[in-house]
């Protein structure tokens, strides 16, 4: 600081420093800006480079889904025309619960007969109350004409498609812990209300009971499965995915050709235009790190 | 000196006293310098509590508060045009020449700047704080302060690091932008008389005790050099949402009687607290300057803080021990800072403290930045509205709107009520000369 003051005179000497303290800088203004500026600045530090075949194998799961979805709401379609006699609904639920715990079992490591056992006498208390209510189910929305059913039915099933979350299982699956989000508890529900809705058009009581036991084993436990094959074996995932795809596609078909090209102009976007879209907008990701920035504890904080 | 002109301003911000902080104390200390150099200082703030309408406060500073109540963290309601009436007419009444703001996210100094700039005023901003670029929050707030610095005449930041982020936030081009630090009343901030004695080593923390500020930090440091340092006790002064985090920890390691918890310090006893300590801790995550850092060092104590932000500026090498914000490397550098004690000198650390700092050294280099912004060219809209438009696709159409209707607002006030039916304040000159010390208290009404 001494030295600073005798040779004043020759202000070319002093070299800038980046610093705060002693006053204003002899020889240098305070808007002075060097090569030093912004030389701690750090761009894009943390920017994870994703790779297109990755990006669209991975939307397969959320295809997959919409595929599951798209023939519960087939089925619906199928049993509103009698199509589907109640007998024949009875046999697709125990299929279904037959093929579920199958995969489930075969793909998960631990298996006890205690849990086996637990697992039983869950199901049975809740087909059980199921069939109890199918009659109260069965004159709830009565009242109703049928047009807002079908309306209010549509919606709840895009907002289920909207909000729920194509990652995880809704349910817990055994050894995991993640543990529900408040817009998946949302999705579930509006599912089940959706399920209930359609099922309160049907013309019996055991109408009523099958496909209300179909919709609810589809939404609460298809994720669950889905979650399983995956954990097990990717390729067999993506494999089932196309196969589900392609006969999902093929009823629709039958069904009505313009929900065919809907589901399928569907199908693209997710799991070829959005990818291909993620990764074009990758470029325009620009982050900017610095001294600035608030540091990051390095330890965990226990309230 | 003499010669130069002598400016009239009008210091904007949401933030002035009663409240405390170190934006209230740089606009005060500032705003006295600036006094005592011969300008004439206006402060415009909101109305705190009952405290509303004009006072005046030591040297004649005038301040109007704005009866326009805060609504969020002491921060007025945004309403765009609500105070361009009361803007108008201080500026006119006060014959200003030029409007300096204070602090990014006070809504009345964005509010203010845009209609002085909208009014042909020549404005300055002050930047406080710094800013990530991650979440919503600073990305909304990024965008108000591109608006409000599209069309500033000049800037200033407190650090280095200060002016990169403000830089960086609102694409200034850097010459526009200046560093004048804050600095430090060391009249205010002396040394203890004697000197502690050395056998029992004390560490004061004053600070909120809130996450930004490094509390939990504490926490991990405290039992650590507690069991290091048989001879080191603790003095923490502050309150705030983590002080039970902080007594939880003292519980748990039994620590009461090496860790005093003072509760709120008011800033007028800071400085007895500070001189009761050899070291002091400074645990931020985040800071454009820290003034705490300064009245410490003026007070003679060694400081010890992270190495965030504007901080490695504040102080030269050999009056402060830094370290990652990281419980290990901190506790390392209480152990060196502890072994450098013997050299330090509270009484030449002060004297040079007087040296590196002076309030009336930043009011100096502040009237730089007032010369300058007065000797640029004066602009209509039309040759300002270009600059808003390139602040992005949507948002630079819609700065130019927000510009173009406060314009024709300003146009309908100086119809509905023309600027000659504004009565002009005559100026009083209440500045003493030998005055050296501020009691900020001091103030009464005259209103």
């Amino acid at each position: 600081m001494e030295s600073r003051l005798s040779n004043n005179t020759s202000k070319t000497d002093h070299k800038w420093r980046k610093v705060a303290y002693g006053g204003m800088q002899p020889g240098f203004d305070d808007n002075h800006t060097d090569e030093s500026f912004l030389e701690d600045m750090i761009m894009n530090a943390n920017v994870v480079k994703r790779d297109l075949v990755k990006v669209v194998l991975d939307s397969i799961s959320i295809s997959q889904y919409l595929c599951i979805v798209a023939l519960v709401v087939l089925v619906w379609a199928y049993t509103l025309r009698s199509t589907f006699s109640e007998g024949s609904l009875v046999l697709l639920d125990v299929i279904l619960l037959g093929a579920g715990f199958f995969i489930v079992l075969l793909t998960s490591e631990t298996i006890s007969l205690n849990l086996l056992l637990n697992y039983f006498l869950k199901i049975s208390f809740f087909i059980t109350g199921l069939y109890v209510l199918s009659p109260i189910y069965h004159t709830l929305t009565r009242s109703i004409s049928s047009d807002s059913i079908w309306a209010l039915t549509a919606s709840l099933i895009v907002l289920h498609l909207f909000l729920h979350s194509y990652s995880f299982s809704a349910i817990k699956a055994p050894g995991t812990l993640e543990s529900l989000t408040f817009t998946s508890n949302i999705s579930l529900n509006a599912s089940i209300v959706a399920s209930l809705l359609i099922a309160s058009r049907l013309p019996s009581r055991l109408h009523v009971f099958a496909i209300m036991l179909f919709s609810l084993q589809v939404f609460l436990f298809a994720p669950l499965v889905s979650y399983c094959m995956r954990k097990y074996s990717f390729r067999l995932h993506v494999c089932f995915s196309l196969v589900l795809m392609s006969v999902t596609l093929f009823f629709v078909y039958r069904l009505h050709q313009l929900l065919f090209i809907l589901l399928s102009s569907i199908l693209i976007f997710v799991n070829l235009v959005c990818p291909y879209w993620l990764i074009r907008i990758q470029e325009y990701k620009f982050e900017i790190n610095g001294p600035w920035d608030e540091a990051k504890l390095c330890f965990n904080i226990t309230e | 000196m003499s010669q130069q002109k002598k400016h009239r301003i009008l210091m904007v911000s949401d933030f002035f006293y009663p409240n405390f902080g170190g934006v209230e104390n740089h606009i005060y200390y500032l705003s006295q310098c600036l006094i005592k150099l011969g300008h004439k200082v206006v402060v415009m703030t909101h109305a705190y509590k009952n405290r509303s309408g004009v006072r005046y406060m030591t040297c004649g500073l005038k301040v109007y508060y704005v009866p326009w109540k805060p609504f969020l963290m002491q921060n007025t309601l945004p309403t765009f045009y609500g105070t361009l009436p009361i803007v108008r007419t201080i500026l006119i009444r006060e014959k200003i020449t030029l409007v300096h703001g204070h602090q990014a996210f006070s809504t009345l100094c964005h509010e203010a700047l845009m209609h002085a700039r909208t009014m042909g005023y020549k404005v300055v901003f002050t930047d406080h704080s710094l800013y990530g670029f991650a979440d919503v929050g600073s990305i909304h707030m990024n965008k108000v302060l591109q608006f409000t610095l599209a069309d500033v005449t000049q800037a200033i930041c407190v650090s280095h690091t200060s002016k990169e982020n403000t830089v960086l936030r609102s694409g200034l081009p850097p010459e526009k932008v200046f560093v004048i630090p804050n600095a430090v009343d060391t009249a205010m901030f002396k040394p203890a008389p004697e000197r502690l004695s050395s056998h029992e080593i004390v560490i004061v923390v004053i600070s909120r005790l809130v996450y930004r500020k490094g509390a939990d930090l504490l926490v991990e440091v405290i039992p650590e050099v507690c069991s290091l340092h048989p001879n080191v006790r603790f003095i923490i002064g502050g309150d705030g949402p983590k002080r039970v985090r902080l007594e939880e920890m003292r519980e748990k390691h039994s620590l009461q009687d090496r860790v005093d918890m003072l509760g709120a310090v008011p800033h007028a006893k800071v400085q007895s607290v500070l001189i009761t300590g050899h070291i002091f801790l400074n645990s931020s995550l985040t800071e454009a300057f820290c003034i705490a850092i300064l009245e410490a060092a003026s007070c003679g104590l060694l400081t010890v803080s992270t190495r965030v932000g504007g901080v490695p500026e504040v102080l030269p090498d050999e009056m402060v021990v830094l370290a990652e914000p990281d419980p290990n490397d901190m506790v390392l550098a209480i152990t060196k800072a502890i072994d450098l004690l013997p050299q330090i000198d509270p009484l030449v650390m002060h004297k040079r403290m007087k040296k590196l700092y002076s309030w009336h050294d930043v009011a100096k280099r502040t009237e730089i930045v007032y010369d300058r912004a007065l000797r640029c060219s004066n602009q209509n809209l039309l040759e300002r509205l270009p600059r808003y438009l390139t602040c992005g696709a949507w948002a630079g159409k819609l700065f130019c709107l927000v510009m173009i209707i406060d314009f024709l607002f300003w146009r309908f006030l100086q119809l509905w009520k023309p600027d000659r039916e504004i009565e002009v304040v005559p100026d009083i000159h209440l500045m003493t000369k030998n005055e050296d010390t501020w009691d900020s208290s001091a103030d009464e009404s005259l209103n």
